[in-house]
Order: structure tokens, then sequence, then C-alpha cells
């Protein structure tokens, strides 16, 4: 099937399909995983939490295809079941994919599949990862960003105003935020002289219509670049992100399938939300066309994933998809904590750890999970970045990640009750050189000592 | 049937609805109306305290979303039959408090208003969902139209909790915004900007949600007596 015809299908499907209510389809699907789990004998352990069981990484691939055809897609605007074969699925991940161009130039990247355990180490794409930021401090937000020596790309934050209006989705607004938005990640890579780096997307759009507006080749984002295109929990799609995908098939833009798997949601338990994630990857492949993934896992209540929970769908899910298919992805962590605490590193470098070895390459940071504003900067993502290279460095096994990550949740798990928001971008760093403050530095250096002490050992850094 | 009869298919509801088997309770609470179980003390000692426990073991991550799910779909199909009865027999079944739930236009993110709806109904709550990218006249419209006491908005993302404003804004030109008690939740959200907007409360959890709503309640009738 050509690309063409294979849109075309998808949109006769979304009409055609089997009609449902959605709290119907979401039962099914919670079932139907729940059986999943048991029938392929899909285990979580605690102390277990990156896997190194490959037969099993193998059986949760099988069950995430079963789950697929067995349930569908569901779409959100016709309420109709999108079903599609074992066939489809794996023609559609055969026809994904290995290798990826990212920006253009001499900041160009070269992102390739990568396998368990691989040698070669990840590519750190990175940035506020959507999270909500003030328009007043963007541009040296995304600047402490691009400047980091372990970070290849840069992904967006979404900002909340625009001239101080509060921006609303599908308006005038929202154009001209992603308008300033984009312009605003162009200059930022242009400030630290990587003009041709890769940038992410532009998250402040939300709809098709802001997405699309970040399209200009001179002042927003160019083709060598990409946007998301997301999905609903779980296995939901709806009008408003399949219409982004011929548009950005045309500019030549890569599409970025943005998965946000809920543990304890409706895929149930960890063992469940694998599952689940597997067949969000497959929806990526053969609905978006995706050239690359970001597997952002979300816990229901803390709206992390450095909890036990989140590592093990990382790593099994990374290791099912890594081990049978040649796709590209990245995985997403999302922390309770904020700038200037040491434990927001301390969960970020357990889960870059289990990241890195389990096929994924790096993207993040979700500090405080999303829940405060600007608290997030480049600090924490360039520190994940090189974590991960010292991660293959060292030819860390899974294993040993396991161990480290274990190591390093006691130093941080507390908090989750009552977390350690931090300190704002404006407060974590010095705005004029754009520049972390003494704090966080000394913060970095405490984390890289730790990590060394656990057997980690580092190159030079930045904060040094 | 005897009054111990109508004891026991209590308990067998209690523990269906618990388990999430619509089918199981449905059959127990007609089995226990038949066995002269007065429909009241079944909504108010049975349902609600096995549907606030399970809301209490998925806060406590001891269930997950499904679980929650199939319990609160369990509970809202015996409470219809429990209502039939009531008024087969006469009666009126009158909810605490209505309240008219919805994520703001522009979102279509309903997990977390979905959960705050089923713990609402859960302690006895009438809950109107009136689903996912609403906007903000159809809030009033539909606290109109079922005379509700509270109007429940949510918005995930950022870029949406705008449409929280507009119902604020839209209930003051309107000359309703002392006739409804305003909550807003979700991940774009907090105090300040709940404050900013003129909202009566604000909750980052749905529980807190829950909790949130009975302190206003409590104070709007304090309020409302003196």
């Amino acid at each position: 099937m050509t690309m063409n015809e294979r849109l075309v299908e998808i949109f006769r499907r979304s009409r055609a399909g089997t009609f449902m209510k959605e709290a119907e389809y979401d039962l099914l699907l919670a079932r139907r995983a729940r059986e999943l789990v048991h029938d392929y004998e899909i285990h979580f352990d605690s102390q277990q939490v990156c896997p190194t069981d490959d037969a099993m990484a193998d059986r949760v691939f099988e069950a995430g295809l079963q789950l697929f055809t067995d349930v569908g897609i569901y779409h959100l605007d016709t309420q109709r079941v999108m079903k599609f074969t074992r066939g489809e699925a794996l023609e559609a991940l055969r026809q994904a994919p290995s290798t990826l161009h990212l920006g253009e130039g001499a900041d160009q990247v070269i992102a390739s599949h990568r396998s368990v355990e691989d040698s070669t180490p990840s590519l750190n794409l990175t940035g506020p990862a959507g999270q909500p930021c003030s328009e007043e401090h963007y541009l040296e937000m995304l600047i402490s960003y691009a400047q980091e020596p372990y970070v290849e790309a840069i992904e967006s934050g979404a900002t909340l105003t625009y001239n101080g209006a509060d921006i609303m989705a599908g308006t005038l607004m929202e154009v001209k935020a992603v308008q300033r938005d984009s312009a605003t990640a162009r200059e930022a890579v242009r400030r630290v002289g990587k003009p041709g780096m890769h940038i992410g997307d532009c998250a402040t759009g939300m709809t098709a219509i802001g997405k699309m507006a970040a399209s200009d080749p001179l002042n927003g984002l160019r083709p060598c670049d990409g946007r998301l295109i997301a999905q609903m929990c779980e296995l939901k799609t709806n009008d408003d992100q399949l219409a982004r995908v011929p548009h950005l098939i045309n500019y030549g833009s890569h599409r970025i399938n943005l998965m946000t798997p809920l543990t304890g949601g409706i895929g149930g338990g960890p063992e469940g939300v694998a599952v689940v994630s597997v067949a969000e990857f497959i929806l990526g492949v053969l609905c978006y066309f995706a050239t690359y993934h970001y597997l952002s896992i979300t816990h229901i209540k803390w709206t992390n994933n450095s909890d036990p929970w989140g590592m093990y769908v990382l790593a099994m899910t990374g290791q099912a998809m890594a081990r049978n298919t040649h796709i590209v992805m990245t995985d997403d962590p999302f922390t309770m904590c904020g700038p200037c605490t040491d434990e927001l590193l301390y969960e970020v470098a357990g889960h870059a750890i289990i990241g890195e070895v389990c096929g994924y390459h790096q993207h993040g940071v979700g500090s405080t999970g999303g829940n405060e504003v600007d608290h997030h900067t480049g600090l924490e993502a360039g520190f994940q970045g090189e974590v991960a290279r010292a991660a293959t460095r060292a030819h860390l096994t899974r294993e040993r990640a396991n161990e480290i990550a274990l190591a390093l949740l006691p130093r941080y798990q507390d908090t989750f009750k009552n977390p350690k928001r931090g300190k704002p971008l404006a407060e974590a760093y010095d705005l004029r050189s754009i520049t972390p403050t003494q704090e966080w530095q000394d913060c970095y250096r405490r984390a890289k000592e730790e990590l060394t002490r656990l057997g980690l050992p580092f190159e030079n850094g930045p904060y040094d | 049937m005897t009054a111990q009869d109508a004891q026991e298919e209590a308990r067998h509801l209690g523990s269906a609805l618990t388990k999430g088997d619509r089918e199981a309770a449905l059959a127990a609470v007609r089995r226990a109306l038949g066995a002269g179980a007065d429909p009241l003390a079944l909504i108010q000692e049975v349902i609600v305290p096995s549907l606030v426990e399970v809301g209490r073991r998925f806060e406590e991550l001891e269930v997950f979303l499904p679980e929650l799910m199939a319990s609160g779909e369990a509970g809202t199909a015996c409470s219809q039959v429990i209502e039939e009865e009531i008024i087969r027999r006469g009666g009126e079944l009158k909810a605490e408090a209505t309240i008219v739930i919805g994520t703001v236009q522009g979102d279509i993110h309903d997990i977390g208003k979905n959960i705050v709806g089923t713990l609402l109904k859960a302690h006895g709550y009438k809950v109107i969902d009136i689903g996912k990218d609403v906007p903000a006249a159809t809030f009033i419209d539909a606290a109109e139209a079922n005379k509700a006491d509270v109007i429940a908005a949510s918005a995930l993302m950022s870029i949406t909790r705008a449409g929280c404003r507009e119902v604020a804004d839209l209930l003051r030109e309107r000359n309703l915004r002392e006739k409804y008690l305003l909550l807003v939740g979700g991940g774009s959200l907090d105090q300040a900007y709940a404050s900013e907007i003129g909202a009566d409360g604000y909750s980052s959890t749905a529980s807190g949600a829950v909790e949130q709503l009975k302190s206003l309640l409590a104070r709007s009738r304090e309020g409302s007596r003196t």
C-alpha cells in the first residue's frame, strides 16, 4: 500500500469502523489488556525495574500487537473503532524508517535505530518537553538547552500567554503564539551558533492549525525539524491529529508520535501499560507515519515516570520494540522534583540509564511533571545526555542499569508525596549570561559524584 | 422474602459493586428491592460506602482506573434502578447537590474529569457530565437546564485553561455568578490561576476536588442560612 493509499484507507476506516461509546471501548481495552498480560505471562517485579528477560520482551511485543489488532484504534470524533490486521501492522513497521537525518548543515545529526544494550550512544533530543513556560523568559529557556554540550536537538515548551493575554487553542491567538515561539526556537539555535540544529516541535500549538502554523522555512520550523502528533489515552486519535499527517508529509517534516500511557490508568498496572504502549507505537507507525516516537509514560497520580512502574514500562516496552522492530524512539523522563534539587537529577539519571540500555534515544525532561511554570532548565537535560553517554561508554548491561536505578530510587522516592519543586529558570540561572547558579551547579556535581560511586564513570562535563 | 434476605442481598450488592460486576450488582439490587429493602438505605448504606471504598483504593493505588470505572458504571446502573423504584413508590430521590462537569473548549483530555465525576457520584452527588471540548455557554446552559448547584470545569493543557476563565466571565456577564459554585481543576491550573479568574474552588487531585466541594457546599449552605 502506498503512503497515499494508506492515508485514504485510514480516513475510510475512521468513518466506516464499528460505532462504540468511548466508555465501552475503554472497558474493552482494559479487559483485553488484562487478559493478554495473563496469557502472555508478563510479570512485574519491583526489584526488576529493568528486566533482562528477552523472551518476556518478545512476549510483550506479541501481546501489544495482538491488543492492537483485537481492539483497534478509537476515533474520538466519529466514535468508531478503526481496525487493522496483523499483516497491515507488520507491513507498516517494515516500511518505517530506521535512520533519520535531524537538522541540517553542520548541525545535522543522524539518529539510527538502537538495539538493547547498543554500543552506539544515544542522541539527546531535548527541551522543556511541552511543559508550561512564561513568555518572558522563553528565549533564555531554549538557549539554556541548545547551548548544552550533550544536547543534539531541542524540543519546546508551551507558553501560556501572548503579550500577557491567555492563549486559546484553535483561535488566532494560538497561531500568533506558535509563530512567535517557533521563531524564538529558531533564534535560540542561532544564538548558540547551531543554526541548523533540529527543533522537535512547537508545543504551544495544540491543534492542527497551531502545529501547521509553525511551518516556516525562514523563521519557524523547517522540513528538517519535526512536529508532534499525539495520541489520547489510550489508543485514541481524532481528526485534528490525523489532519497533521498529510501536511507534515508534504512539508517533508519529521512526524513524532507522542504517547502518554497512564500507569494505573486504562491499561491497568505496569505490565498492562507496557502492552498498551507497544500498541501505541504501532498506531504511531501506521496512522501517523511517525519517523520517530516519544514514549512519555505518566503516573496517574503523580504525573511522573521516575517510579518503579514508570521505569518498568520504559524498560519493557523499549526492549520489546528494539528487539522486534527497527524504529527510532526516545524516552521522556518526567520527574516530581525541580531545578536546584539533587532529587531531580537522580530521577533523571535512573530514567536515562534504563532508556540507554533499552534501545532509546534521550528526550525530556518534564521537570516537576509539568506542574510548575518555568521549572525546567537546560542543566538537567544536558545531564540526562551526559549520564546516557556515560552508560554506553561503560558498556552498562540491563542488570547493572537495574542495580543503579534501584540504588537511586531511595534518594528521591520519599519526595513523591511532598515534591521538592525547586526553583524556576529565573532563579536557577543567571539570565544575562544564561549560566546555572552556583547552587544548581553544586547539585550537578554532587549527583555526578554519587553516580560515580555507584559505578558510572564520567568524562569531563560542563559544570565540573 | 425476609428482612434477613434483604440484608443478605445488600451484602451481595456491596461485594458486586467493589468488584465492578455490573450484572451481579443489578441482580442483587433487584433481589434486595424484591425482599423489601428500603431503596434509600440501599443507596446511602450500601452503594455510596462501597463506591467510596473503591475510590479510596484507587487513590491508594490498590486498584487501577478500569476497576474504578467498572464500579462507577455498576453504581450508576444500580442507582437508576433504585430511583425508578422510589418514583414507583411515589417518592422522590433528592441528591445532595447537582454538579455539571466538563472539560473546557479546545481540550479533549477527559480522564481527570471522568475520575472526579466518578468519585462525586460515589459520594452521592448527581453528576451531569457534559463531556469534553465544551464551550463556556454550554456549561451554563446545562447548569440552568438541570437546576445545578455547581459547575466543575477541567483543563489539562496550558493553552486551554483560558476556557475556565471564559466560564467564569460568562457567568458574571449573565449575572449568574452567585447562583453557582464554580470549581476548576486539571493539569494546567493552579490555585493562583483559579483565584485570578474568580473560581470558588480549585483542586489538583480528584479526591481533593470532592473534599473541596463538600466544604464549599457546607459554607454556601451556612451562608444561605445566615
